[in-house]
C-alpha cells in the first residue's frame, strides 16, 4: 500500500534520483491540504450509512423489479448485502482519500471485485448505478452543496468550499471503482 | 510502504472499520513534522554528492583501505544517502528497511566488504560535517536520526 509520500519515492527509486525540489513541491501542497484531506474524509466517515443507504434506495428506486420476487436484491438477505459492499466501497475511498493515493482502493478492494461480482451473479449495471450515486452523494456533503443542513463537522472548522479540490479527487476514486466493474 | 499513513490505513482495514478521530490525530501529528523533514530531504538531494564525496575522501585518506575500491565506495554511500532522503520523504524508516537493510548482511558478508568504512563515512558526515550550514536545526535533527539508525543496522 503507498501513500501520497511514497507513491513519491517509489517513483523516484525507479530513476535511481533523490527526491529534490521539483517532486517536494506537490508534497508541500498534500501538508499543506492535511487539514482539508481530514474534514473530507470526515464528511465521508459521517455520513456512511446515510450515503450507502441513500444509494441503493435510489438504485432500487429506478428500477423497482430488484426487490419484487425473482429480483436480485430479494429477498432482504441479498438487499443487506448490498448495503453491506456500498459500505465496504466508501471505507476503501475514505482510506484511498486519506492517504492520497487509490493503491489501497485498488489492491484491496477493486482487484478482482468485478469477477467476484459476475460468479455471484450480481448484476455490475445496477452496481456501477449505486456508486455514481455514492459518488455525487459524497460530493456534495464535502462542498456542502447538499440540500438542507450541513452534513458533517469538520476538525477545523473546514467549510465546504475549501474541499473542492479534495472532493474532485474522492471523485475521481469512485471513477475508479465504476471503472474496474464496467 | 510503511509510513505514518500507511501504518494507521492498515491497522483500520485489519479491523474493518473507519478511520476513526484518534487515526486522524495521529496522520494529522505526522502532517505536522513533515515540513522540517521534507526541508532535510530537499536540501540532503541538492548536497548529496557533496556529502558523499566529502565521507568518502575522509575516509580513504587515513589509508586503511584499498584505494581501488573508493568509486564503489561512492556509489554506495551515494546509495545509502538517497535511501535517507526516501526515508525523510515517507517519514518512516521504510525505503531504508526494504531497500538497504534486509538482505544487506548477506551481501556484505558473501563480497567480504569492510562495513567499518561505511560506518565510518556515515559517522563522519553525522559528526564533522556543518550540516548546519545547509539546513535547519529541526531538519538536521531529522537527518540525523536516521544516519544514527543506519550506523545502527551496519554495526
Amino acid at each position: 500500500m503507498l501513500d501520497a509520500f511514497s507513491r513519491t519515492v517509489v517513483s523516484a527509486d525507479a530513476k535511481g534520483a533523490a527526491i529534490g525540489s521539483e517532486d517536494l513541491a506537490d508534497l508541500r501542497k498534500y501538508v499543506a491540504d492535511a487539514n482539508k484531506r481530514i474534514d473530507a474524509t470526515l464528511a465521508i466517515t459521517q455520513n456512511v450509512s446515510c450515503i450507502a443507504a441513500d444509494a441503493v434506495a435510489g438504485m432500487v428506486c429506478e428500477n423497482t423489479g430488484l426487490t419484487q420476487p425473482g429480483g436480485h436484491c430479494y429477498p432482504t438477505r441479498r438487499m443487506a448485502a448490498c448495503l453491506r459492499d456500498g459500505e465496504i466501497i466508501l471505507r476503501y475511498v475514505s482510506y484511498a482519500l486519506l492517504a492520497g493515493d487509490p493503491s489501497v482502493l485498488k489492491d484491496r478492494c477493486l482487484n478482482g471485485l468485478k469477477e467476484t461480482y459476475l460468479a455471484l451473479g450480481v448484476p455490475t449495471s445496477n452496481a456501477i448505478r449505486a456508486v455514481e450515486i455514492m459518488k455525487i452523494a459524497t460530493v456534495a456533503i464535502m462542498t456542502e452543496t447538499n440540500t438542507g443542513r450541513k452534513m458533517f463537522k469538520g476538525i477545523n472548522s473546514g467549510s465546504g468550499a475549501q474541499c473542492k479540490d479534495i472532493a474532485a479527487e474522492a471523485a475521481s476514486y469512485f471513477d475508479l471503482v465504476i471503472e474496474a466493474l464496467s | 510502504m510503511k509510513s505514518a499513513v500507511t501504518t494507521v490505513i492498515s491497522a483500520a482495514d485489519a479491523a474493518g472499520r473507519f478511520p476513526s478521530m484518534s487515526d486522524f490525530e495521529s496522520v494529522k501529528g505526522s502532517f505536522d513534522r513533515a515540513l522540517p523533514r521534507l526541508e532535510a530531504a530537499e536540501k540532503l538531494a541538492s548536497c548529496i554528492d557533496k556529502f558523499t564525496n566529502l565521507a568518502v575522501d575522509a575516509v580513504y585518506q587515513s589509508g586503511s583501505y584499498e584505494q581501488a575500491n573508493k568509486d564503489k565506495c561512492v556509489r554506495d554511500i551515494h546509495h545509502y544517502l538517497r535511501l535517507i532522503n526516501y526515508c525523510l520523504v515517507t517519514g518512516g524508516t521504510g525505503p531504508l528497511d526494504e531497500w538497504g537493510i534486509s538482505g544487506m548482511r548477506e551481501i556484505i558478508r558473501i563480497q567480504l566488504l569492510p562495513t567499518s568504512a561505511y560506518i565510518e563515512a556515515f559517522i563522519f558526515i553525522r559528526d564533522e560535517i556543518k550540516i548546519n550550514d545547509v539546513m535547519s536545526q529541526q531538519a538536521e535533527t531529522e537527518f540525523k536520526g536516521l544516519l544514527d539508525y543506519l550506523i545502527n543496522a551496519l554495526a
